[in-house]
């Protein structure tokens, strides 16, 4: 495959896998979270570069729109459990379980 | 020529002379001009103004005085211009007349107060607003002294401030004359859009007028002049002093919604519906009022409620379609009804502040002039033969009587004739008649000149006046000449009728019969239940209409509710159920979909 095309499976693939294998914090998994979103946003933009149709140029804008949102949400949960738990720490989440 | 010159400069000077004790205070070094100065100013207009009236009896001109064109918009015209014809000058001499009286009683009344000037300036200025409304060509005019009288009047009546019924009584006045005000400047809206005009010689056209600005017209009336409706706040205006009641409330400023009604009448004369609702709500309130006279005992109520009914019969002539006529009763009932309400003070100030007629009694040995005044006050509101009342208010019985006309109303005028003698028969018992039931020692002194003299002044107008004025006024409309004689003595009879029954009401008051408590007599002493039902429940459905919907249906229904906050309380109830199912072993869960992840994409290689 091109140039292109590699760098965006490989940065979507590392963040896919650094979203599984996040160690303490949980805010390094939404900033993973984020980086998939900027490669999709990538990719959806050369689609239209490569079959040279103008109309789905609006694709990675609405995209982008979406993701803002759900980046919101997910710094929304991560203030909450902040709030709640003291820390973003993931292994405070299941401390009261009975 | 001259003729226009003499009436248009001696009736200039009559409005300069009044304003001048206000305009020596806007001087550099202001000269403060005493009560005796302001009574003596308005003699001289008085006599003054008698030169345009004495023109116009004799020759019958008028005029209108154009002064200065307020250019506001280019093309609607808002001139001041005075119009000097047969209403502004008969009104001059008699407002003049008494306010003149007022005056110098005020300066026996209210001697013992502290702002006396200040007093003496309030009535001036609310003058001044009362002759700039009587004798405005144009409605804008009309409305600077309308809004001016509104505003003068609330001063008054709230004099004594301390009193917490007297600013309620303000208020209360100021709040229905608003209404009223909505009225006009609905009627002076349709004017200047529809006809381009505020003056009513202009927008008097024989077509059809639509009757929605002729009801604001009517509605204003309703407001100042204490109609079926808004009238509580006549009643209530007692609260002034009784000087402000005889000047504002019994001559002057409750005619004004009156006068509005028949300077406007080119308008209402081709309104056959307009003319019917002045009519009804004219009968509606002269039953009324006289019904709640019956049973007041406070002797400034009764008048109160006396000149309301008058009003109401002035209303009745409008409705007629006969202006001049309701014009005839305002001048000759300004006369006795500030007669009544000066006699009145006299009396309260003579028994030391006693306004109840139940603890007055045998007053006229001691009282002797002031009673005689009372009676014959009250013999020419009955409409006695001769007197001034009766000059104005048979011939408007007798053109009841003989047009074609709703019979409920001319029903209920009759009745309120007869009720009117009632309950001035029942005053003048009450007060003159009879052993003595007021307290032991009382300072009673009718010795004063600036007692006596206005008050006796007022009488001879009250004998006079009518016939004077109907001698020298040729009518515009020609009365009705022939009738059978049960019409003609119609009032005469009714009021006969109304003297017999409360002659026979009051020997039972010295039998002793056990009063009894009946569904009338609370309908009549309670007003007719119309102030508790008005003011709490119109206040109450407005406020609680409006918490409901700005309050509770816009800020509490759609912005919290049906919006964020009742979407996050359904999450949180499936949340709530689903809580207990979680583990939070995040990090196993990732690892496990990413380790699936990869076996899939490496088996499908």
């Amino acid at each position: 495959m091109s140039l292109l095309h590699l760098s965006f499976y490989s940065a979507f693939t590392l963040s896919c896998l650094g979203l599984a294998f996040h160690r303490t914090h949980l805010v390094s998994a939404l900033l993973c979270l984020e980086s998939m979103m900027l490669s999709m946003y990538i990719a959806l933009s050369t689609w239209p570069i490569e079959t040279q149709t103008p109309s789905t140029t609006l694709a990675p804008v609405f995209m982008l729109a979406f993701s803002a949102c759900e980046a919101g949400t997910g710094l929304a949960m991560l203030v909450a459990s902040t709030r709640t738990h003291g820390s973003d720490h993931l292994h405070n989440l299941n401390l009261l379980q009975c | 020529m001259e003729t226009t010159l003499l009436l248009n400069t001696s009736m200039l000077l009559t409005l300069f002379i009044i304003l001048t004790p206000i305009l020596l205070l806007l001087l550099p070094t202001p000269l403060l001009p005493s009560p005796t100065t302001i009574t003596h100013t308005i003699k001289t207009a008085f006599l003054i103004s008698l030169i345009p009236t004495s023109l116009f009896m004799y020759s019958g001109s008028e005029s209108i005085i154009s002064h200065w064109e307020w250019k506001f918009i280019t093309n609607f015209k808002i001139p001041l211009s005075f119009k000097i014809d047969q209403y502004s000058m008969m009104f001059f001499p008699i407002a003049l007349f008494v306010t003149w009286s007022t005056l110098q009683f005020t300066s026996w009344y209210m001697a013992s107060e502290p702002y006396t000037t200040k007093f003496f300036f309030f009535l001036l200025m609310f003058l001044i607003a009362m002759l700039t409304l009587t004798i405005a060509n144009n409605l804008f005019l009309l409305f600077i002294g309308w809004e001016g009288v509104g505003i003068m009047s609330f001063l008054l009546i709230g004099w004594w401030q301390g009193r917490a019924e007297a600013n309620t009584a303000a208020l209360q006045a100021i709040l229905y004359n608003r209404i009223g005000d909505i009225g006009l400047i609905l009627s002076m809206a349709y004017l200047a859009s529809a006809m381009n005009t505020w003056e009513i010689q202009q927008a008097a056209t024989p077509s059809q007028i639509p009757t929605l600005p002729l009801l604001g017209l009517i509605l204003a009336a309703t407001g100042k002049s204490a109609q079926f409706g808004l009238h509580p706040w006549l009643p209530a205006a007692m609260e002034g002093p009784t000087p402000v009641s005889a000047l504002l409330h019994s001559s002057t400023m409750v005619v004004a919604g009156i006068f509005l009604l028949i300077r406007t009448h080119p308008l209402l004369s081709t309104n056959q519906t307009a003319l019917t609702l002045c009519l009804c709500l004219g009968a509606l309130s002269t039953l009324f009022a006289a019904t709640c006279a019956l049973t007041q005992n406070d002797i400034k109520k009764i008048i109160a409620f006396s000149t309301s009914s008058q009003l109401g019969l002035m209303m009745v002539t409008i409705g007629l379609n006969l202006p001049q006529l309701a014009f005839l009763h305002i001048s000759t009932h300004a006369f006795f009804k500030a007669m009544l309400f000066l006699c009145s003070g006299s009396i309260i100030h003579a028994l030391n502040g006693e306004q109840d007629i139940r603890k007055m009694g045998g007053l006229q040995k001691m009282l002797p002039t002031t009673t005689t005044c009372l009676t014959i006050g009250n013999l020419a509101l009955m409409g006695t033969p001769f007197l001034a009342g009766f000059y104005s208010k048979d011939p408007i019985i007798e053109n009841l009587n003989t047009s074609y006309l709703n019979a409920w109303a001319l029903l209920l005028t009759l009745l309120a004739t007869s009720f009117t003698a009632a309950y001035s028969l029942r005053m003048t018992l009450l007060v003159q008649t009879g052993s003595p039931r007021t307290s032991t020692i009382t300072p009673m002194n009718e010795n004063t000149p600036t007692l006596i003299n206005p008050i006796t002044r007022l009488a001879l107008g009250s004998i006079t006046a009518g016939l004077l004025i109907t001698s020298y006024i040729t009518p515009t409309k020609t009365p009705p000449l022939t009738m059978p004689t049960l019409t003609k003595t119609a009032a005469i009879i009714v009021t006969i009728l109304g003297i017999i029954l409360a002659l026979e009401l009051s020997t039972i008051t010295h039998t002793l019969t056990k009063p009894k408590q009946t569904p009338y007599l609370n309908f009549s002493s309670m007003l007719g239940y119309f102030n508790p039902l008005t003011h709490r429940l119109s206040s109450l459905t407005l406020l609680n209409s409006g918490q409901k919907i700005a309050s509770h249906l816009i800020d509490l229904s759609w912005y919290k509710k049906m919006g964020p906050e009742g979407l996050a309380s359904l999450q949180l109830a499936a949340v709530k159920t689903s809580t207990p199912l979680h583990t939070g072993l995040l990090k196993t869960y990732l690892g496990t979909f990413a380790l699936s992840t990869l076996i899939i994409l490496l088996s499908t290689h």
